[in-house]
């Protein structure tokens, strides 16, 4: 008896498992399956493309950029109508061949985006991509705590600062930022030059008051720091709690990412997925998903009605993306980093 | 030949218990160590080469000083918890079994909630316009707020304070278990309390601090996640290491070839501490 049951109830399993992977695979002309990380858009902004043009939004989600170009090779570009995800891992995407070009005649709000994160190493030509938001880490300090102007990523390393900035955790980044305080590359394959980064950062260690990549910018809010060095999203944040904070796009030049959205070479329902990116690109639209976010805009019609901290002043220029770099440099990198880290705390 | 059939079958029951344990704990293992002989390559990935490049790597002064500093806050950890730990164990021992039960229950209650939002009370409690710095400023003990948060102490205190109740556990257990006539017995031979301590009560219940030792050595050689968030991350213990090359820096077979020398050196250690204190049986941990 009790055999029976377990058999009867393995059957079921297995029914459900097969009808679950038939559900999945079904699309039709009125759905768009969306693929990004979670929470990139305000319901609103999905909503009003069913309203407009009655296609319904399926909104899949994954939580790294390498997972999604494992999916999406599986699915041989196909399952996917759009997909949004960070500029290196389209580069791979794209010379993958698993990206379609964009139907302009469709798109016909292309001119609407800033030109400034257009012609990008990843789609030099701008056939596959439009960017959605772009992400540009940058100093945010206190007036009140701090008595000099700071300009750029070499006045962190000012005595007045000892032990009051806070940094984020990517070392890639921060060891960039010192780059380019030296007017070298962030992505410097030069094991010299990325020795006199790791030197350089060593006399950074005696300002630092925390390295944290989670709410650094809490630090700011509630007097651990007095200038911190953050993400995009968080310098937003820290500007809508404290708007007396300063923000400073650093004069020695921008660290860029740009999250941008493509269409997959085989998408199964590609006239919706080319209105979807005329949709994301009309200002209001446009305007209502970087302040759900809080990422720079790129949608150069909608920076007049933005919220004007996500608008990047036309004079910090464009900048830099982190590039994968050898091996060795990526190991230099690295005992920068730890080197660092363990100065910071003596 | 009745009695061999039911060995066969007793064999069969307890065989998907060590299938599992074979494939989900040695499995990881095994993998580890042959990770740690591979060679790292840019981007992501490692391909299977035989090196021992990830051993030598490790020479480096930098990452040798995280071996350092990963003992030096494990030792201070487990010296501060069993000098708090082992009287507080001892005494609870002592208490009435309302006592032992209210005791039990106080220790018991911070694990309905997660370690890491416990941790995170204690930033809110030390950080500059926190309730420490606040009081000390009402108070007029001090004039600027004290810089407590990201700093060692602050680490030591959250090291101790999340792994003391294993040590009270453990030796609790121990002097619940202890004959109490024996003290009797030497004090009535004409020992005073303190040689009776010594003599009869702390070897009877070393089994215990040796296992409480254990339970606070071992894991805070690997805790990372304090020394990141109450230090700042500024401590490098090997733990915060390995996940940033398991992360960030990508290159597991690096990872790999630290968490392997880290769990040999706390083997190691462990070895050489159960030599010197003589005992072989582990209270509590069964």
């Amino acid at each position: 008896m009790k055999k029976k049951l377990l058999a009867l109830l393995c059957a079921a399993m297995l029914l459900l498992s097969l009808t679950g992977c038939a559900g999945s695979g079904k699309t039709s002309n009125d759905e768009l399956v969306l693929y990004t990380w979670e929470e990139m858009f305000p319901q609103e902004v999905l909503d009003g493309f069913t309203k407009k043009t009655g296609v319904k939004i399926i909104y899949s989600n994954f939580d790294y950029d390498e997972t999604m170009l494992e999916k999406l090779t599986q699915a041989k570009g196909g399952d996917y109508d759009v997909v949004i995800a960070d500029d290196y891992i389209i580069e791979q995407a794209i010379s993958a061949g698993l990206v379609s070009e964009i139907d302009k005649s469709v798109v016909t709000n292309f001119s609407n985006i800033n030109p400034r994160y257009q012609g990008q190493f990843y789609d030099p030509e701008d056939k596959y991509t439009v960017p959605y938001g772009c992400g540009i880490p940058l100093i945010v300090y206190d007036p009140a705590a701090v008595d000099f102007e700071i300009k750029g990523y070499n006045d962190l390393w000012n005595p007045a600062l000892k032990d009051s900035v806070a940094i984020t955790a990517n070392y890639r980044v921060i060891n960039g930022i010192t780059l380019l305080s030296m007017g070298k590359s962030m992505n410097e394959e030069d094991l010299d030059v990325i020795a006199q980064a790791g030197e350089k950062l060593l006399a950074l260690a005696p300002n630092i008051r925390l390295i944290q990549d989670d709410n650094t910018q809490n630090a700011l809010l509630n007097g651990e720091a007095a200038a911190a060095f953050l993400y995009t999203s968080q310098v937003t944040q820290v500007m809508a709690e404290n708007p007396n904070l300063k923000v400073v796009y650093p004069e020695e030049g921008l660290g860029f990412g740009i999250m941008a959205a493509f269409i997959p070479s085989n998408a199964p329902n590609k006239q919706a997925a080319n209105e979807f990116l005329r949709y994301l690109l009309e200002p209001e639209i446009s305007k209502a998903c970087m302040e759900y976010i809080g990422y720079v805009n790129t949608t150069g019609a909608a920076d007049s009605i933005v919220n004007p901290m996500l608008v990047a002043p036309e004079s910090a220029g464009s900048g830099e993306f982190i590039m994968n770099v050898s091996e060795e440099a990526n190991d230099a990198y690295n005992r920068n980093w730890t080197a660092f880290k363990a100065a910071c705390g003596q | 030949m009745n009695a061999l059939k039911g060995a066969g079958r007793w064999w069969l029951c307890i065989a998907p218990m060590y299938l599992f344990t074979l494939v989900f704990v040695l499995g990881p293992v095994l993998y580890m160590v042959a990770v740690s002989f591979a060679q790292n390559e840019a981007g992501t990935g490692f391909r299977w080469a035989f090196t021992l490049e990830n051993f030598s790597k490790m020479r480096d002064p930098i990452y040798l000083q995280c071996f350092r500093e990963s003992f030096q806050l494990a030792l201070s950890t487990t010296v501060l918890n069993a000098l708090i730990g082992y009287p507080f164990g001892y005494f609870m021992g002592r208490l009435s079994a309302k006592g032992k039960r209210i005791m039990m229950f106080l220790i018991m209650v911070p694990f309905w909630t997660s370690s890491l939002i416990r941790l995170y009370g204690w930033l809110i409690l030390l950080q500059a316009k926190g309730a420490v710095n606040n009081l000390l400023l009402a108070l007029g003990i001090i004039d600027a707020p004290l810089k407590i948060l990201y700093t060692y102490p602050a680490v030591l205190i959250g090291m101790v304070y999340g792994l003391l109740p294993f040590m009270i556990l453990a030796v609790y257990t121990s002097v619940e278990k202890m004959d109490w006539t024996l003290v009797e017995a030497s004090r009535d031979l004409g020992a005073s309390r303190a040689k009776a301590f010594f003599t009869v009560t702390l070897p009877m219940t070393l089994p215990g601090l040796m296992s409480g030792v254990i339970l606070t050595f071992v894991p805070s050689m690997g805790l990372f996640f304090i020394a990141d968030l109450l230090g700042g991350n500024k401590i490098v213990l090997v733990g915060s290491l390995i996940q940033d090359q398991m992360t960030r820096g990508s290159n597991q077979p690096f990872a790999a070839a630290l968490a392997l020398v880290l769990a040999a050196m706390t083997t190691l250690m462990l070895w050489g501490y159960r030599k010197l204190t003589g005992t072989s049986e582990l209270e509590g941990m069964l």
